[in-house]
């Protein structure tokens, strides 16, 4: 099978990227804490629609990240499967399985590294070009071509940027860069690891409008994993929004439903945590803050989340609670106790 | 234990020294000369208050916290103007000796990622006694016993922490353990650098919870620095906003937030996302912070990005380098046309 013919089918069936049950254990190794494992993902299930967006929300430590890196095929999984547009990636070779996580592809976090300082925009981009233009059997004129397309899609000037190494640009400009890079590939899905929290405010705007427009103008996936709930609305309104807690997510839904009316104690704290522009909106009534902080120390036992909830129960200390409907065909929570609670600021 | 400059009371309370930054230069040598980071800073921080610094990459914010110690590293000198502490004088003309002992003595800094400012082959309290050695702190072990104190009251288990190697503690924690070696011998001024960046918003809240508590209990003036409105938002009284080396408006916090005057700090809070409303209202900013060699040489050294000056172009926003007036008791702003009394709203909508 030729690449280009697997490229065929990854573009055919059209059911976007589906992950069933991924479950993720990190074993510990060397002497003090060797066999100690780290459930970093617990059987994760999601959808990313072609074109679509999905948002993984969470603290550090919760996972997200190791989704996204199983997701780019940077790390393996130990159980679940993975399906791209149908095809299901856990049965297949590791040969065949490539191609399909070639085009998913990861934008870090760290413009400033993920670039080669040494190599201008023009080497950058012209390597992936080169394989993909011998993968699919275009001339070289394609290259030169197909370089100044991809800057373009991502706002940059290609006679400006091309002759430029890393350091001679400005953050927002450098991520721009790595966008177009990725984008050599034709990819399916973008992994957006916390994509803009390094880049300055000002640009930072930019880089999510960027990402939004990509899934309209190319039609990619977007998978935004970060920490702050309101850049994941900016890119991801008409999207899905995960919760993501110790492995677990917690609580799910379209993204704007969410923010509106989380149930989940933490979905409750991660949307209070969001500073209150004062002055131009007050805070919920109803904020709150997890009692302790994240340790590795929390017990596995009942619900993850019940050594810092502020609602816990005894039943929360000894049973886990799956992540269902609960008679709401659109939103789904894992919590024995959900309630509405007004923890997002309004506009004053 | 060392610190000279004392909490004075307003009304019962406990409150910080006043700090009168004045015509504050720093500058630093380049092959293209000397190049000023800072230009002729005016800023008042007044007794126990908490002041937020904004600004982007290239403003000269980290430069202006560092020069708060006199620190600025070569090639860079403060080539002009004062920082006056209450009870301590002037830091720029500190030296020697007495500049060592101010810096962690009165003046606490947090630097920016405490996570690589700690020393990886020490323990915490390792790292703690060092201090001790360095200011002559002639009591050891009420010096363990303050930074115990400190840190369970940052809610850290004292002990457990000053055995710890730093990476083994997460972010958040030490975030807190710079904190507590700023203010462990006392300080009464502290300065923060990015104190969240790198911190997910569970954390971040946190440890800005600490902070506003920490400022209050121990009578402490202080000054975040921060690219984050959002972090000002929520603990400073006042905020400074630089651009270019330059302070372009100050004033307080909700006030400022309410309604800027500065057309950079309009956009500036234009570009937050937000939770609630029209997604679509968050509207980027055009173009891209200064560097140090690309600040304008003449003139508003905002212009290239402003939409009023995209809009009504000026003639004195290219030839003067507008200074700050005061619009409003306590409300600072360096724009020609604010300075005019022109409306800033129509000129954003258009620049739209």
């Amino acid at each position: 099978m030729s690449e280009s013919t697997v490229d065929d089918v990854v573009s055919a069936a059209g059911d976007g990227i589906r992950g069933r049950g991924i479950v993720k254990t990190f074993k510990a190794r060397g002497n003090v804490l060797a066999g100690s494992t780290v459930q970093a993902l617990r059987g994760v299930d999601f959808h990313i629609p072609p074109g679509g967006a999905a948002s993984f929300i969470g603290e550090s430590g919760c996972g997200k990240t190791t989704l996204g890196r199983i997701l780019a095929g940077l790390e393996d999984y130990d159980a679940g499967t993975l399906s791209v547009n149908g095809v299901d990636l856990t049965s297949l070779s590791r040969r065949k399985r490539d191609p399909y996580f070639r085009r998913i592809q990861m934008i870090h976090q760290d413009p400033y590294s993920a670039l080669n300082p040494t190599r201008t925009v023009d080497a950058i981009l012209t390597d992936p070009l080169t394989l993909r233009a011998r993968q699919t059997g275009r001339p070289k004129s394609w290259i030169a071509k197909r370089q100044r397309e991809v800057l373009s899609l991502v706002g940059l000037e290609p006679d400006y940027v091309l002759s430029r190494y890393p350091h001679q640009l400005s953050g927002g400009m450098r991520q721009r860069v790595v966008i177009a890079r990725a984008l050599t590939v034709d990819p399916e899905a973008l992994v957006a690891d916390e994509a803009v929290s390094m880049i300055d405010v000002s640009l930072r705007l930019g880089i999510l409008r960027l990402l939004r427009e990509l899934r309209e103008t190319v039609g990619v996936s977007v998978l935004f994993i970060t920490h702050d709930v309101a850049t994941a609305r900016y890119i991801g309104a008409d999207g899905d929004l995960y919760v993501i807690y110790r492995g677990q997510i917690i609580e799910r839904g379209p993204t704007e439903t969410i923010i509106a009316n989380p149930v989940h104690p933490y979905t409750q704290c991660l949307l209070s945590a969001i500073p209150v522009l004062h002055g131009l909106e007050v805070p919920g009534a109803d904020r709150l803050t997890p009692t302790e902080p994240l340790a590795d120390t929390q017990s596995d036992a009942g619900c993850l989340f019940a050594a810092r909830c502020p609602f816990a129960t005894d039943r929360c200390r000894t049973e886990r609670p799956d992540l269902a409907h609960h008679g709401d065909p659109e939103q789904l929570h894992a919590c024995f106790y959900p309630e509405q609670r007004r923890v997002v600021a309004v506009s004053a | 234990m060392t610190a000279v400059t004392q909490p004075s009371e307003v009304d019962g309370k406990k409150v910080g020294p006043a700090v009168r930054i004045s015509d504050l230069t720093v500058a630093y040598r380049t092959p293209a000369g000397e190049l000023p980071a800072v230009s002729r800073i005016n800023l008042e921080l007044a007794p126990g208050s908490i002041t937020g610094l904004v600004g982007e990459s290239g403003s000269g914010k980290s430069t202006m916290a560092l020069a708060m110690l006199n620190a600025v590293q070569k090639p860079g000198r403060i080539t002009d103007g004062s920082i006056e502490i209450d009870g301590l004088g002037d830091v720029v003309s500190l030296a020697g000796k007495r500049l060592r002992e101010a810096r962690g003595g009165e003046i606490g800094y947090v630097f920016q990622a405490a996570q690589n400012s700690l020393n990886p082959l020490k323990t915490v309290g390792k790292q703690l006694l060092d201090l001790a050695r360095s200011h002559h702190v002639e009591d050891k072990r009420a010096l363990v016993r303050q930074a115990k104190e400190l840190l369970s009251r940052m809610g850290l288990s004292g002990d457990r922490v000053l055995d710890s190697y730093q990476h083994e503690l997460s972010g958040g924690m030490r975030q807190r353990v710079g904190i507590m070696l700023a203010l462990v011998l006392n300080a009464h001024l502290l300065v923060l650098d990015e104190p969240t960046t790198a911190l997910d918003m569970i954390s971040q809240s946190n440890i800005l919870s600490i902070i506003r508590d920490v400022h209050a209990e121990r009578g402490l003036t202080t000054l975040v620095v921060t690219h984050d409105i959002g972090v000002v938002a929520e603990v400073a009284d006042r905020v400074a906003v630089m651009y270019g080396g330059r302070l372009v408006e100050q004033g307080p916090t909700t006030e400022v937030l309410k309604d800027p005057k500065h057309p950079y700090t309009r956009g500036l809070i234009n570009a937050i996302p937000r939770l609630t409303g029209d997604p679509e209202v968050a509207q980027p900013l055009p173009g891209r912070p200064p560097t140090l060699g690309t600040i304008p040489k003449q003139g508003c050294v905002f212009r290239e990005r402003c939409a009023r000056y995209a809009a009504d172009p000026r003639e004195d926003c290219e030839t003067t380098d507008p200074v700050a007036s005061e619009i409003t008791p306590g409300r600072l702003v360096a724009c020609h046309p604010v300075a005019a009394g022109l409306p800033v709203e129509v000129s954003v909508e258009e620049g739209r």
